[in-house]
């Protein structure tokens, strides 16, 4: 089955280029077209991952690009990871592919919708069998194309666009640290084979120096995808697309691709321990940060936003940290329970038509397959015991304090603690309390949508088990060819992380499910700290004052030096020649006088000439 | 294949068309426009058999063509070839790659011609006489040759420009025509030059002359390094104003504007181009030394031409005048390749003088469709076209992308292998050339964001979507572009040998 991996992406491909072609015709069958392909891809990556898991790694290449005697391929690898995250990203792209077609029903671009769906698919697919940095590369952008065309679905809502465009330039940014990292690699290794760079940063082939340097700029473009700090700010403006976007796209895979691009390069990380370092605090860090934004934002699809930031910083502190399984395994888990609590915020919205949470409430009962749902992810990521995000996250955190990052594990704790709070903040406002929307009928959506998100809380909580230190490391044994070191760590750290989140859910509960704590508790206390956070620290603002209007201003000003000094010259040259041109038409008086002065002094001027230069020019 | 008139015919061949048409009567508009599209298809054919050919394995030398033609001086010590001027054409896989893009671009050109409005006879008779031109540049086999076929491009796009223009046509047509005026006068000194001080022009016999000493002995008149110097500086400045490099721009951004799109199509497509063409055959051909010598700053003037570009197109009002600086942008793209001196680079140069063919191509023809039914390429009056005009929109957006070096376009591979080029030799410069890539996006997607998304702006213009004949142009581009995106070997190998060659001339 491995030799036919590559045929695993070409089935959304192949439903993008159809849907573009006759999608029109199709109206909403197309729908059909995507699940079909969509679960084509699925079962072919079930039966690669069947077949990895008594094998070993497979890989085949071709050329697709000579420069000289230098031979570039394009091909595909089935490695452990790469196995498992065809299996991830083609399962919950075929789950938002059915759950679509309950949340899109009656919209005009139907069909369009589904072929960027499959365009997105088949990228992220592509990405994952890359055997080198050029191809990841390459579909890396192709995935930011896909995120480009479905944040800017609705386009003509003048937030989308900007949304859409300030999405791809952010990526971007990060993207030519990626280009110029993975350059600098190629000159120094000779290929861009994720081997032969691996075996040269053993083997000292490649300075410690150029190790740091290109792993960190490759980082860069990893920070930007996964909308780390100070790359993120595309990421919330990102849920301006449809909710089955931000639960495919900016949840659970594309931006876990800058996860998985870290994790790819491992080998090159571990032999920097500067560059694991920067890993370690820039996801911390945004790991905090993130959660801190959450607590006081109202848009339901925002808070769930900050939350993937704040997620994918821990998957970043875990890599930082040198634990390849940590960050895998969050990778998956975050994947399954954020896509549930994206598509149950998308079954709410669909209710109640707004994503104001200050709108919402009372919905428990109105709605009861969703709320319960919507409980069990939240659950989940708030990392409650038995539930996969405790095993993912206590991973993480031992990850962290065996490696000696006493500062970032603190901070981990914090943020879980926010976490737990903050979820649940959310889960109070729109489920508990009374009714504050002014929509009559709310119903529960319809099995299409519902069916999706029972299957994704089934692994919400089942994802879990794949790796615990209870019922055995199945997950890391296999993802580290049985290398995995088992690390003892102390239960105190489980201990902590539980009475953490309980701590937040009880905590939240008081201020929105009890009401025994005033809301604005913390507002009223400190205002600026709130209007901070409300303003998610300024940090647009900071970028527009200072990269927008610098860009403006350079534009600008080369726009005047264009306009007037550069076609200023040009214009005094013109003019010089008109001036010279009447000039010699002056001496043309019909004078014989006059003539034979200027031969004269022409004659003159020659001899001058020669006689400097010596006959020779 | 072994007639060796084959050359001779397939630049020539718009002749036929020009001839036939001299018979129609000028106010049968359907009559004119339909022949004039034949007529360029002739030189489309013959070319891609010649590149079907070659790509099978067929040499190339088999096809020149010798005879002769001129001989100045006669004077009896010197031997019989000396400063005689043949009629000698001759491709290599270099050449052959660049006339099959014009003869492709001129045949889209050709159909995208049917917007035009008034005097069709004497376009198309100008058009057929511009391709027999362009098409003549990049097979002359000597530089006297190469400089008349250049002035025969230059004079129907004269006309072109100045007569079925825009608004400020004439003033476009002038600026164009004084800009390459000089450039040719310069080019012209160079050539002269070269021909006084060696007795030949002809390609090959000069880069003996000039590079192997013991030919060297024979020269009519030494060449001393200096003079050689400044010989390179002024093909330098006069390649540089066709290219154009900044601060020699201007003159293009007027053509950009007035003339008609189709137009446009050849001169982003095509003329352009022929600085870079004439950059890397006689630049590098020629003055390989010189060219080492100034190679860091030919990269810094990449780089200036690629910032500066973006940043104007940046806050640009008229699309066309984005897509200029884009051009002007993507020429820098050009010189930072071959500043890079090696093989990724130079191969890097050639692929963006291709892709950019393509891509602007692609481009104009788009907004020849867009001003046929908006009257305005103004971006702020457009706005949310994608409700109203879905294809030209999507395709739009896919010319943004392709432009920006979106992977699986053709943008991608020749920015991608132009900077691999750079990084090699100078890292730190070419650091700063890829705050372009982030430019580009910015100000393409400003562009064509902010005329196809957001609200609509025009409930008053009946708009309708692209028709099917338009479509077949736009189509055929888009796949060219994916097709060289996805797989670039097809464009790498039939460049190979001649990259080598120049490599060689380089000294590795």
């Amino acid at each position: 089955m491995m030799e036919i991996a590559w045929i695993v992406p070409l089935f959304p491909l192949f439903s993008f280029f159809f849907l573009l072609a006759v999608g029109k015709k199709m109206k909403e069958t197309s729908a059909y077209v995507g699940i079909l392909m969509t679960l084509l891809s699925f079962l072919l990556s079930l039966a690669v991952l069947f077949d990895r898991l008594g094998g070993s790694t497979y890989k085949a290449e071709h050329v697709w690009l000579t420069i000289g005697s230098v031979k570039l391929t394009a091909g595909f690898a089935v490695t452990a990871l790469n196995a498992w995250m065809l299996v991830v990203v083609s399962l919950v792209s075929f789950l938002v592919h059915i759950y679509s077609k309950g949340y899109m029903h009656g919209d005009e671009r139907f069909s369009v919708f589904y072929a960027y769906l499959g365009l997105f698919t088949f990228a992220m697919l592509g990405l994952v069998l890359s055997p080198n940095l050029l191809q990841t590369y390459v579909f890396w952008e192709l995935v930011g194309l896909g995120s480009f065309l479905l944040i800017g679905f609705y386009f003509y809502k003048e937030e989308a666009k900007a949304a859409a465009k300030k999405a791809f330039i952010m990526t971007r940014i990060g993207d030519v640290g990626f280009f110029i990292g993975m350059i600098l690699l190629f000159w120094q290794v000779g290929s861009f084979a994720y081997d032969d760079i691996f075996r040269a940063a053993e083997d000292g082939t490649l300075s410690q120096t150029m190790v740091t340097l290109t792993a960190i700029l490759i980082f860069i473009g990893a920070v930007g995808k996964s909308g780390q700090f100070p790359l993120h700010t595309w990421l919330p403006d990102a849920m301006e697309g449809p909710t089955p976007v931000s639960a495919l796209i900016h949840a659970a895979t594309m931006v876990a691709a800058g996860v998985y691009l870290v994790a790819a390069l491992f080998p090159l990380y571990e032999a920097s321990e500067t560059a694991m370092l920067t890993v370690a605090v820039v996801g911390g860090f945004t790991a905090l940060f993130a959660a801190t934004i959450g607590l006081v934002q109202t848009d339901i699809k925002r808070v769930l936003a900050y939350s993937t930031v704040s997620q994918l910083g821990y998957m970043m502190l875990a890599l930082g940290s040198g634990s390849y399984v940590a960050g895998i395994f969050h990778l998956t888990t975050h994947a399954f329970f954020k896509a549930l609590l994206f598509l149950a915020a998308g079954s709410v919205i669909h209710a109640v038509h707004t994503q104001d949470i200050e709108k919402m409430g009372g919905l428990w009962r109105k709605m009861p397959l969703t709320g319960p749902l919507f409980l069990i992810g939240t659950l989940a990521i708030s990392g409650v015991p038995l539930f996969s995000g405790f095993f993912s996250k206590d991973e993480i955190l031992v990850a962290a304090w065996t490696h000696g990052h006493v500062a970032l594990f603190w901070i981990a704790v914090v943020t879980a603690f926010f976490t737990a709070f903050y979820m649940f903040r959310l889960f109070f406002l729109v489920f508990g309390g009374e009714k504050r929307h002014d929509e009559k009928d709310v119903h529960e959506a319809p099995a299409v949508m519902t069916l999706p998100m029972i299957v994704l809380a089934v692994l919400a909580v089942a994802a879990g088990y794949v790796h615990t230190p209870w019922f055995g490391t199945f997950l890391g044994d296999w993802l580290t060819d049985g290398a995995y070191a088992h690390e003892t760590a102390p239960g105190w750290i489980m201990a902590v992380a539980t009475a953490v989140s309980l701590l937040g859910i009880f905590l939240a509960w008081l201020m929105y499910g009890k009401r025994s704590l005033a809301r604005d508790w913390l507002s009223s206390r400190v205002p600026y700290t709130y209007s901070l956070l409300w303003n998610k620290y300024y940090i647009d603002e900071l970028y527009m004052r200072t990269v927008g209007y610098a860009a403006t201003a350079i534009s600008l000003l080369l726009s005047y030096i264009d306009r007037f000094v550069v076609e200023g010259i040009a214009r005094l040259i013109a003019a010089t020649v008109h001036t010279s041109a009447s000039l010699g038409s002056r001496m043309q008086n019909g004078q014989v006088q006059m003539y034979g002065a200027v031969t004269f002094v022409g004659l003159a001027l020659l001899v001058v000439i020669l006689a400097f230069t010596g006959g020779y020019l | 294949m072994n007639g060796t008139y084959f050359l001779s015919l397939l630049i020539f061949s718009p002749l036929l068309g020009m001839i036939l048409l001299a018979f129609v009567p000028k106010t049968q508009e359907r009559t004119v426009k339909l022949l004039g599209f034949l007529s360029t298809l002739p030189p489309l054919l013959l070319s891609l058999f010649a590149f079907w050919q070659y790509l099978r394995g067929y040499r190339l030398e088999h096809l020149a063509e010798k005879h002769d033609w001129v001989r100045f001086t006669d004077f009896p010590f010197l031997t019989e070839s000396t400063y005689l001027v043949r009629y000698e054409l001759n491709i290599d896989g270099f050449s052959l790659v660049m006339i099959v893009l014009t003869s492709l671009l001129t045949t889209l050109a050709a159909a995208a011609s049917i917007h035009i409005k008034k005097e069709w006879k004497g376009y198309f008779q100008l058009f057929l006489l511009l391709e027999i031109g362009m098409l003549g540049v990049f097979a002359a086999g000597n530089m006297i040759l190469f400089f008349i076929f250049l002035e025969m491009t230059l004079v129907p796009m004269f006309f072109l420009v100045g007569k079925w223009g825009g608004f400020d046509r004439e003033r476009a047509a002038y600026s164009y025509l004084l800009y390459n005026g000089l450039g040719s006068a310069i080019l012209l000194i160079v050539i002269l030059v070269l021909f006084a001080r060696t007795g030949t022009s002809n390609l090959e016999l000069l880069n003996e002359m000039l590079h192997n000493p013991v030919a060297q002995a024979q020269l009519i008149a030494p060449l001393s390094e200096e003079l050689r110097l400044w010989l390179f500086v002024a093909l330098f400045i006069a390649f540089g104003i066709k290219l154009p490099i900044v601060p020699f721009h201007r003159w293009m951004l007027r053509v950009h504007v007035e003339a008609p799109p189709s137009i446009v199509m050849l001169h982003a497509g095509v003329l352009l181009k022929i600085g870079a063409y004439g950059l890397i055959r006689f630049g590098i051909g020629l003055f390989p030394d010189q060219f080492r010598h100034f190679a860091f700053w030919i990269a810094v003037l990449g780089v200036i031409n690629l910032l500066y570009g973006a940043f104007l197109a940046f806050v640009q009002e008229e699309f066309k005048m984005v897509l200029a600086y884009s051009s002007v942008s993507h020429m820098g793209i050009i010189l930072i390749g071959l500043g890079a001196l090696n093989e990724a680079g130079i191969q890097g140069a050639i692929f963006q003088a291709v892709s950019h063919g393509l891509i602007a191509a692609f481009l104009f023809l788009l907004v020849s469709i867009l001003y046929e039914r908006t009257s305005t390429t103004t971006i702020d009056r457009l706005g949310g076209l994608a409700k109203v005009m879905p294809l030209t929109a999507g395709c739009l957006l896919a010319g943004a992308m392709a432009s920006l070096g979106l992977p699986g376009m053709s943008g991608f591979i020749s920015e991608f292998t132009a900077f691999l080029g750079l990084f090699q030799t100078k890292p730190v410069v070419a650091a700063i050339g890829t705050l372009g890539i982030i430019m580009t996006a910015v100000y393409m997607l400003r562009a064509v964001l902010n005329m196809t998304f957001g609200p609509s702006m025009r409930n008053d213009v009946q708009a309708l979507d692209m028709s099917t004949i338009e479509a077949i142009p736009v189509f055929i581009l888009l796949v060219l572009i994916v097709s060289v995106g996805v797989y670039p070997y097809m464009l790498a190998k039939p460049l190979q040998a001649a990259i080598e060659m120049m490599m060689n001339g380089l000294g590795g």
